[in-house]
C-alpha cells in the first residue's frame, strides 16, 4: 500500500525531473515497463533481480520483526558470496548437485558468521547493532576487493579485478529464459520464514519481544538468546542471497557482487513493514524499478535518473507509511510503533 | 623513506583528517540532537558536485564553498522533514538520503565530468611559519578549509558544552519530552542540527573538489561519508576526541596510496579496513566500560519525538 503511493509520488516527481531534462516521460516509462515486465525474457531478468532483493529484504525483516536493525546485509551478502566462491574453488570437480548444495550452505554460514559478532555484542553487552553491522559492511566489501584484486584474481581477466568464472556445474540451473533456480530457493525461504514468524510459538515470542522488551521478560522469554539467534539467522539469510547471486547471476566473484542489494534490502523490508510475508511483492516491484531504470540508458537517459527515481520511490513510501499510521490513529484504534527491543 | 615523502604523508594525513572531521562534526551535531543521519555519503557527494559546478560557473572558491554548504543543508533538510517532521524511521530515511544524494550528484555533474576546475582553494601562506622545517609544510601550508575545520570544531565544542543553545540541543538528544516541557522547540532544534550537519558534510565534499582532487567524477566521495559516521562513535560524541580520531583515520587514507612508494608489501585494501575495525573495537570498549559509567551515546538517538505520544 505504502509502496503503491510511493510509486505514484515517484512517477509524478520523476515526470517533472524527466521533463526538466528534456525527455518524454511517457516514452521513458513505457520503455521501463517493457524492459522489466513486458515479456517473459524481461520478467526473467526482473525476477533474477528480485531474488537477492527479496532475500536481503527478508534478512532485514526477520531482525526487524524483533525491532532489531540489520544494516549489515550488504556485507553479509559479500561474505556469503565469498564462502560460496571458496567452495567452488576447492570443489571444482565435485558433481553439480553436491557442489551447489555445498556452496549455498557455505554462503549461509558465511553470512551468519559475519553477523555473529554484532549478535553477541548486542545480546551480551547491549552494543547497538546498527553501527556494528554498518562497520562490518565496509570490512566485508574490502575483503572482496582484496580477494579479486589479489589472491583470487583471474590471470586471464586482462588485469580487471575479477575472480575466475565458476565451473559450469557450480551454476544454478535455469527455469525459463534467463530466470534461474534461485527464484524457487528464495520463494521457499520467504514462505518458511513468514510461516515461522507468523504462526509458530517462536515467531510469536519474537514479535512480543519486538513490541515490548519488558512484556517479553515478564513472560519468561530469554531476550539475549533471542537476539543472538535472530541476528545470526538474519545474517545467514543475507549470506544465502550472496551465494544465490553468485551461482545464479554473477557466475564469478566481483567487487560489485552485491551492488547495493543489502541496502536495498533494508528499504524493501521497511516498505514491507518488516513483515516477512510482504517482502516478495515489494522485492518484485523494486526489482522492476531497478531493471526498468537500467534499460532507459539506451534512450540516452543518464543512469543517475533511475537512482533518483528509486530514491523518490523510497521517500514517497516513507511519507505514505507515516500518513497511513496517522490515519489509523484517527480511526480511534490504538496503535504502537514497534519499540526497540530492550535487552 | 625520505624526509620529503614522510612530510607528504603527514601533510595528507592532516588534509584527509580535516576532510573527515568536517563531515563527522556535522554528524555529531545531528546525533547530539537525537537524529542519526546515515545520509552523510550522499550529502558529501552533493557538496562535492555543487562546489565544483559553482567553481566552474562563478570562478570563486568561497562562493562555491557557500553554495556547497547550502546544498548540503538543503539535502539534509529532506531527512529532517521526514524524521523530525513526520517521525519516520531514521535509518531508512538516512539510507534513502544517501541514494538520493549520490543519484542527484551524478545527475547534476554529468556535464562537468573531466572539466578543469574553475576555482580552487589555494593553500594559506602563514609567512615565516610556513617556512619552518617540518611543521611549516605539514601544518602551515594547508588549504584554508583545514583551519576552518579546526575553528568550527572548537566553536562546536564550546557551543555544545557551555551555551544555552548547546544545552538545549543536547537535551533534545537526551530527552525530547523534557526539553519540550522546558519550553524549547524540539522540532526547531533538531531540524537546525540536521541542517547544520548537512552544511558541514557539504563543506567536506567541497574540500574534495575544490582542493584535494580538483575535478568531478562520480564516486569521488569513495565511502568517506561512512568513515565520518564511524568517527562520531570512535570519538564518543566529543568534538575533541573526534578530531584526534579524524587524524588517525586520515592517516590511514593518506597511507593507503603511499604504501607502495614506501616499499611496504602490504595490501592498501586491507589497510583501508582499519578505521572500521578500530571503531568496532572502541565501541566494544565503550560498552564494556559503560557498565560502570553511563554510555556516551545520546539517550534519545534514533527515537522519533511525537508530542501526543510522550
Amino acid at each position: 500500500m505504502a509502496f503503491g503511493i510511493g510509486l505514484a509520488i515517484a512517477l509524478f516527481l520523476g515526470t517533472l525531473l524527466l521533463l526538466g531534462a528534456g525527455h518524454d516521460p511517457l516514452r521513458i516509462y513505457s520503455r521501463m515497463f517493457e524492459a522489466s515486465l513486458g515479456d517473459p525474457d524481461a520478467w526473467a531478468i526482473t525476477l533474477n533481480r528480485a531474488v537477492p532483493l527479496g532475500l536481503a529484504g527478508l534478512a532485514v525483516a526477520i531482525a526487524g520483526s524483533m525491532g532489531l536493525w540489520n544494516i549489515g546485509a550488504e556485507g553479509q551478502i559479500m561474505a556469503g558470496a565469498i564462502a560460496a566462491a571458496w567452495v567452488a574453488r576447492i570443489g571444482g570437480d565435485w558433481p553439480g548437485f553436491a557442489l551447489i548444495t555445498a556452496m549455498l550452505i557455505a554462503a549461509i554460514g558465511g553470512g551468519g558468521l559475519l553477523a555473529v559478532g554484532p549478535a553477541v555484542a548486542r545480546a551480551k553487552l547491549g552494543v547497538n547493532e546498527i553501527i556494528t553491522t554498518l562497520m562490518l559492511n565496509e570490512v566485508a566489501i574490502r575483503l572482496v576487493q582484496w580477494l579479486v584484486h589479489g589472491p583470487w584474481k583471474d590471470p586471464d581477466s586482462f588485469n580487471f579485478p575479477l575472480a575466475p568464472m565458476l565451473p559450469d556445474q557450480a551454476r544454478l540451473p535455469t527455469l525459463f529464459s534467463r530466470a534461474h533456480f534461485g527464484l524457487l530457493i528464495a520463494a521457499a525461504v520467504i514462505v518458511m520464514a513468514s510461516v515461522a514468524v507468523r504462526y509458530t510459538a517462536w515467531g510469536y515470542e519474537l514479535r512480543i519481544a519486538g513490541s515490548s522488551g519488558a512484556t517479553a521478560r515478564y513472560s519468561g522469554i530469554s531476550l539475549p538468546k533471542k537476539v543472538l539467534t535472530v541476528l545470526v539467522l538474519s545474517g545467514a539469510v543475507a549470506g544465502l542471497a550472496g551465494g544465490v547471486e553468485l551461482a545464479g547471476t554473477a557466475d564469478r566473484l566481483t567487487e560489485t557482487i552485491s551492488n547495493g542489494f543489502g541496502f536495498a534490502g533494508i528499504i524493501v523490508a521497511a516498505l514491507a513493514l518488516m513483515r516477512p510475508s510482504g517482502v516478495a511483492a515489494v522485492a518484485l516491484l523494486f526489482g522492476a524499478v531497478q531493471i526498468g531504470g537500467q534499460s532507459i540508458q539506451t534512450l540516452g537517459v543518464s543512469s543517475s535518473v533511475s537512482t533518483i527515481l528509486q530514491a523518490f520511490v523510497l521517500f514517497g513510501a516513507i511519507g505514505a507509511g507515516v500518513f497511513s499510521r496517522y490515519r489509523l490513529s484517527l480511526d480511534g484504534g490504538s496503535h504502537s510503533i514497534p519499540e526497540k527491543a530492550k535487552s | 623513506m625520505s624526509e620529503a615523502s614522510l612530510i607528504g604523508l603527514l601533510f595528507a594525513t592532516v588534509s584527509f583528517g580535516a576532510l573527515l572531521y568536517l563531515a563527522a562534526l556535522g554528524e555529531l551535531i545531528a546525533e547530539k540532537a537525537g537524529i542519526l543521519n546515515l545520509g552523510v555519503e550522499g550529502m558529501m557527494a552533493i557538496g562535492a558536485v555543487t562546489a565544483f559546478i559553482a567553481g566552474v560557473e562563478f570562478q570563486n572558491p568561497w562562493v562555491a564553498l557557500i553554495i556547497a554548504m547550502l546544498s548540503g543543508a538543503l539535502l539534509a533538510s529532506v531527512h529532517g522533514f521526514f524524521t523530525v517532521g513526520l517521525g519516520a524511521e531514521q535509518v531508512v530515511s538516512g539510507l534513502s538520503l544517501t541514494i538520493l544524494g549520490l543519484g542527484l550528484a551524478a545527475y547534476l555533474g554529468k556535464d562537468y565530468v573531466g572539466l578543469p576546475p574553475g576555482a580552487e582553494l589555494v593553500p594559506v601562506e602563514w609567512g615565516g611559519l610556513s617556512n619552518l622545517p617540518w611543521v611549516g609544510p605539514i601544518l602551515f601550508s594547508q588549504a584554508p578549509i583545514v583551519y576552518l575545520a579546526l575553528l568550527l570544531g572548537i566553536a562546536a565544542s564550546l557551543v555544545l558544552s557551555s551555551t544555552r543553545l548547546g544545552l538545549a540541543l543536547r537535551a533534545a538528544g537526551e530527552s525530547a519530552s523534557s526539553t519540550d516541557s522546558a519550553g524549547h522547540s524540539v522540532l526547531g532544534l533538531r531540524l537546525s542540527a540536521v541542517a547544520a550537519g548537512g552544511a558541514l558534510a557539504g563543506a567536506s565534499g567541497a574540500y574534495l573538489t575544490l582542493s584535494i582532487t580538483p575535478q568531478w567524477a562520480e564516486g569521488v566521495t569513495a565511502g568517506r561519508g561512512w568513515i565520518a559516521v564511524a568517527l562520531v562513535i570512535f570519538g564518543a560524541w566529543r568534538p575533541g576526541r573526534v578530531a584526534w580520531g579524524a587524524l588517525l583515520f586520515g592517516g590511514t587514507l593518506a597511507l593507503k596510496t603511499r604504501l607502495q612508494t614506501f616499499g611496504v608489501d602490504f595490501s592498501p585494501i586491507i589497510l583501508s579496513m582499519l578505521p572500521y575495525v578500530l571503531t568496532l573495537l572502541i565501541l566494544l570498549m565503550i560498552s564494556v566500560r559503560s557498565r560502570k559509567r553511563p554510555s556516551p551515546s545520546p539517550a534519545a538517538l534514533g527515537l522519533a519525538y511525537r508530542r501526543e505520544e510522550r
